[in-house]
């Protein structure tokens, strides 16, 4: 090729090779219970979490399931057998948790800080970006427990609950008791049975009837300690006619050991109630000739149970070695509505699998599926989605467009959609497309005086467009910001 | 007899014979153990294995054992310039040695490989260098269980090959397509009872052309797997394909178009209208190969659903890693659009004769021909029949006649 | 000094021998119309000083101002005031026009060593200019060239030029695929830019154009070589006598 073709490919290959940069390690004391499980584990996690006999029961029995179990090997991911005796399922910050934030070991706050995660109420009221900026309450979690949640008395005058999941065990037993497992039973599948006997901390929201939740909620996960699983689980439940948006975030320091990150989401959404959980996850993917990062294997389900209620679910998907995800609705609710909006971003060596199910089992109702993947480097990005019509599901309606863009010929993408339908008046409909980021539109933002590294960065926005829409507006310009670092080196 | 024999034991029984010792009275000389060895290392398929999922295997198993009723020999005619050898003539042997099994990779099929293991019947077809023939071979029933037809069509010739496999319980139709070939493959099967399965396997060669029609009904349990290889640079291969299900028929056709070779094309087109308590899968894939630049593939599959007793099961794959590609599919379940229908009955055609238009027009978006429509609608009758014809369609073909 | 100088440019495409050995020269002020039949190498000249991937120089220089370009990236030509426009523009889906056109202005302006117009100011612009052109304001929002109509794709390319004010402006087939309402507009847009500072080059197949554009300097380029310059009367020649007697010229 000519020399000014050459000049392009140098002028990418140039492109700054930023590091990972959530990827340090906060040092900290730590509590960490030494690898491998069974029932005495179980035990010790839920006593350290001080809860009732019915929660550590209801372990237990997820953990004897989950003997019986074996690893799921259907996804298109490839990774050595992970040992489940070398992981060790508990890892917290030494010390009784803090009561307020100035308890809170000014090391973990720095932590936080160097994340631009606002813990403070004050900072954060004080708007310092300026007007027109709404709070968000934040609840972070460091390895395995939750050390701070914001906002929780302006919340809770609006009675709304949102506080970790250990303490909701405590405080809110009755709710607990009844939606826990619901969505996502112990049994589902693997890695859903192991967070169900493990699962250290997450998020408890409970939104009460016909009320507007003020601010968005956001938890914010990290992991920290060397060798441990993070397990969390979340539970999410909107009452008649809530309404709640929801955002996750999550990161982990560069290791060259593999962790294993297996959470569990559960929302429950009743009459005419709204949630709408935004994802931007950033796990460590590994570095450039992948070693190192995290398996993220998460059961993530909403259950639309009542009549016109709407689960929305948004994920950029830009880290781990390994993702292995399906958001999905169950539609029960007569006219309910789920949504996936996806953006799965792969580079270097990391591996994704991951899509959605919409299982449609009431009267119109309807789901819209739209997934974006972007496949670079030596990576492979593959779109997995399910869409089911059952027999009663009379005027159901789904649409879904699965778009792959290529970056270099190094890479995979796959799309791999299961439509099953058995009601006649029902209508699905998929279309799926591939793509590349052409030389033509290369060459055309470059006559224009706009650079290598920006073109692309702006065709991949570009691609995005339709996901990042749903994005809360915040996590729209991170979620930019992250897909352009990530693409960094990616074309060459 | 074959009611008291399960699914799960009629695996067992039938990996038993598969494996065990024992002379093959049929074309000794053709290599076994390449199968034998696939089936002694990954076992046969088990019931709800991902590629099973929808088609219950333990009822082919069954049949297997205990075919239905005695193979019939059809009639097999070859035109002038065509060479035609049963696999148990001398004459065959050089082809086999050449061809047999190139097109088909035992491992991915694992009844394929039972069929080899098991083999009552084949023929090889030869069509010489630069032979272009112009009228269809036609393969009926070769009188075996398990039978293998070898088309081999030499660098820039032609064929036309017609078949309809009636009692066979795995037919192979196994298609080499040499460099500049070309081969139109029509494909009839007529709704039928017992479970049978099969294998369509074309290597597509460079500049070469694959053309695959099929019409099908269901039975019991009916699998078509479909197997086309674009092996040389050029290479192109068009299936389409038209299928109408009612009362208990199941049809799976698990098709995949394996890109190997840059600057290839594909175009698949399915159709299907299903009904009554009928189940219709069809799994596509379109695979491309790293190295096969300028690949351009495209499937589109869409489906009607007539009862809430019936299932359509829709699949379509896409497999890439090669990044200067066109690929799309596009899948799409529901019913008759009621516009439609009432645009019809607004022009005074009664709601029957309305849905048995726009079903054919359906159809016909993959096929088109009368022939195939009778086959599709051979069956539905009554006020139902909506595929039947229809003083409109004789207007309409007697009108394209004048022309 | 020129603002653009071919010298003996050599190129070659895929193993083929486009060009061999162009010379142009294009003062400031001045506009030039280089005509020629199909498969003469116009389109390879324009993409080739503009830098496109895929062609080979084999020998020759193209300098912008006294600079000499031949081996820059098409982003350093860009920013030293090189313009083309493009026969076939590209479409980039879910970036808007708005979007696009900012960036590449900012780009601009810092390589000016000035800073980023405001967005306000930006917006203001790109409007006005955008409404000169006949396009409407929704015009701006829409993903780049995507599902434009071929006459809105060429609008498109003169409102890029108009907002970027390049030294030296290429249009490579502008006026193709346009009908006579849209080529005078894009006409206007074209004589509206001329000043005694910047240059147009104009590749064309058809004299058409040249009634409303009009050039100082006509060549002819056949079989990869500028065979005939002259005024814009040469024009008036080829549209007359058409271009085989340019095949017996060869």
């Amino acid at each position: 090729m000519s020399d000014t073709s050459e000049r392009t490919d140098d002028a990418i290959d140039t492109l700054v090779s930023s590091e990972y940069a959530a990827g340090f390690v906060t040092d900290i004391e730590t509590e960490t219970f030494p690898p491998g499980l069974d029932e005495s584990v179980v035990r010790a996690i839920s006593a350290k979490k001080e809860e009732p006999a019915w929660m550590t029961e209801w372990r237990l029995e997820a953990y004897r399931g989950w003997r019986a179990m074996t690893p799921p090997r259907w996804a298109h991911v490839h990774f050595p057998e992970i040992d489940f005796e070398s992981i060790s399922y508990f890892a917290a910050p030494r010390g009784d948790k803090p009561a307020s934030l100035d308890e809170v070991d000014p090391e973990l706050l720095r932590t936080y800080d160097r994340l631009g995660i606002p813990l403070h109420e004050q900072a954060m009221l004080a708007g310092v970006e300026g007007a027109g900026r709404t709070p968000v309450a934040v609840d972070a979690v460091f390895d395995s427990v939750s050390i701070a949640t914001t906002f929780k008395e302006q919340l809770k005058d609006a009675g709304v609950v949102f506080c970790s999941m250990a303490e909701a065990v405590r405080e809110h037993p009755e709710l607990v008791q009844r939606y826990l497992g619901t969505v996502v039973p112990r049994s589902d599948n693997f890695y859903a049975a192991l967070n169900s006997a493990v699962f250290s901390d997450g998020s408890f929201v409970y939104v009460p009837k016909g009320t507007r939740c003020p601010m968005e909620l956001s938890t914010y996960f990290r992991i920290n300690a060397e060798n441990t699983g993070q397990f969390e689980r979340t539970l999410i439940i909107a009452d008649e006619g809530a309404s709640v948006s929801y955002l996750e975030g999550c990161t982990a320091p560069m290791r060259d050991e593999n962790q294993l990150h297996a959470a569990v989401v559960e929302l429950v959404a009743l009459g005419d109630a709204d949630i709408k959980y935004s994802t931007v996850q950033n796990w460590y993917p590994g570095d450039d000739e992948g070693r190192g990062g995290i398996y993220n294997f998460v059961t993530k389900r909403g259950a639309c149970l009542g009549a016109r209620s709407k689960i929305s679910w948004t994920q950029v998907e830009t880290g781990s070695a390994i993702t292995w995800k399906y958001p999905s609705v169950v539609l029960r609710g007569e006219g309910s509505v789920g949504e996936f909006y996806s953006v799965a971003l792969t580079n270097n060596l990391q591996q994704a699998d991951t899509g959605t199910k919409m299982i449609h089992m009431a009267p119109n109702t309807k789901s819209t599926i739209i997934s974006k993947g972007i496949s670079a480097g030596r990576s492979q990005n593959t779109y997995r989605g399910l869409v089911r019509t059952a027999p009663n599901a009379h005027g159901a309606r789904n649409y879904t467009q699965c778009d792959s863009l290529l970056i270099g010929d190094q890479c995979g993408a796959h799309t791999f959609p299961y439509i099953e339908s058995r009601q006649p008046s029902a209508v699905v409909e998929h279309e799926a497309t591939t793509s590349k980021v052409s030389d033509d539109q290369l060459f055309l933002c470059r006559q224009r005086g706009i650079d290598a590294e920006k073109a692309v960065a702006m065709i991949v926005g570009g691609f995005c467009k339709d996901v990042f829409r749903e994005l809360p507006m915040e996590f729209a310009v991170e979620a930019g910001k992250l897909l352009e670092v990530s693409l960094e080196g990616a074309v060459g | 007899m074959r009611a008291s024999t399960q699914g799960p034991q009629a695996a067992e029984v039938l990996y038993a014979r598969l494996l065990g010792k024992g002379t093959y009275s049929y074309a000794p000389a053709i290599d076994r153990d390449a199968a034998r060895g696939c089936i002694a290392a990954d076992g046969l398929p088990v019931f709800r294995a991902e590629a099973w999922k929808y088609s219950n295997v333990g009822k082919w198993y069954q049949a297997a054992l205990a075919p239905a009723e005695a193979p019939s020999v059809g009639e097999t005619c070859v035109p002038d310039g065509v060479e035609l050898h049963r696999f148990d003539e001398p004459a065959a042997r050089p082809f086999l040695a050449d061809h047999l099994g190139a097109a088909i990779d035992l491992a991915r099929h694992p009844l394929a490989a039972v069929n080899r293991i098991l083999l009552g019947s084949g023929v090889v077809v030869r069509v010489p260098a630069g032979r272009r023939i112009d009228e269809p071979v036609n393969v009926d029933d070769i009188g075996a269980a398990y039978e293998h037809i070898l088309l081999i069509v030499e660098p820039g010739a032609e064929l036309a090959l017609v078949e309809t496999p009636i009692t066979a319980t795995h037919r192979v139709v196994e298609c080499i397509v040499a460099e500049g070939a070309r081969l139109m493959h029509r494909r009839v099967q007529p709704r039928g009872q017992a479970p049978q399965c099969g294998l369509i396997a074309a290597k597509v060669d460079e500049e070469a052309h694959y053309s695959l029609w099929l019409v099908a009904r269901g039975t019991e349990l009916r699998r078509n797997d479909i197997h086309v290889t674009l092996a040389g640079r050029g290479a192109e291969a068009h299936l389409n394909g038209a299928w109408r299900l009612g009362d208990r028929e199941h049809l799976d056709n698990q098709v995949t178009v394996d890109h190997l070779a840059p600057e290839c094309t594909s175009r698949q087109t399915f159709r299907g209208v299903v009904g009554g308590r009928a189940r219709a899968v069809l799994n596509g894939r379109i695979h491309i190969a790293a190295g096969a630049q300028a690949s351009d593939a495209s499937l589109t599959t869409k489906n009607l659903l007539e009862s809430t007793d019936a299932e359509v099961y829709a699949k379509p794959e896409l497999e890439i890693y090669a990044n200067d590609v066109r690929c799309s599919h596009g899948a799409t379940v529901g019913a008759l659009d009621e516009a439609m229908l009432f645009y019809c009955e607004s022009r005074g055609i009664d709601r029957d004769a309305a849905r048995g238009l726009l079903l054919r027009g359906f159809l016909r978006e993959a096929i088109a021909g009368e022939e195939a429509i009778g086959v599709l609608a051979a069956g539905f009758s009554g006020a139902g029949e909506p595929l039947g014809a229809t003083p409109a369609e004789d207007v309409a073909s007697a009108g394209g006649e004048v022309q | 000094m020129p603002l653009l100088d071919i010298e003996d440019l050599h190129v070659q495409v895929e193993d083929q021998v486009i060009l061999g050995g162009v010379h142009l020269t294009v003062a400031p002020g001045e506009v030039h119309a280089v005509m020629g039949p199909n498969g003469s190498g116009k389109s390879t000249l324009a993409n080739v000083v503009a830098g496109r991937p895929g062609y080979e120089v084999l020998r020759g220089t193209v300098r912008l101002a006294g600079e000499d370009i031949t081996q820059a990236s098409p982003e350093e030509r860009a920013l030293l005031g090189l313009f083309l426009a493009f026969q076939y523009p590209i479409e980039i889906p879910g970036v808007s026009n708005m979007e696009f056109l900012k960036a590449a202005i900012d780009s601009h302006a810092l390589a000016r060593g000035e800073g980023a117009p405001s967005a306000a100011a930006f917006i203001r612009r790109a409007r006005a200019t955008a409404e000169r052109l006949g396009l409407d304001a929704g015009f701006l929002k829409r993903g780049v060239n995507e599902g434009f109509s071929g006459g809105e794709k060429k609008r498109n390319e003169i409102l890029q030029m108009l907002l970027l004010e390049p030294r030296i402006a290429i249009l490579d087939e502008t006026d193709s695929g346009l009908d006579v309402d849209a080529m005078q507009v894009v006409a206007a847009g074209v004589n509206d830019f001329r000043d005694t500072g910047n240059a147009v080059v104009l590749v064309t197949h058809y004299q058409r154009l040249l009634d409303y554009i009009v050039p100082d300097h006509v060549h002819v380029l056949a079989g990869g070589n500028i065979i005939r310059s002259g005024d814009r009367t040469l024009a008036e020649l080829l549209d007359r006598d058409g271009y085989s007697w340019i095949e017996d010229a060869c």
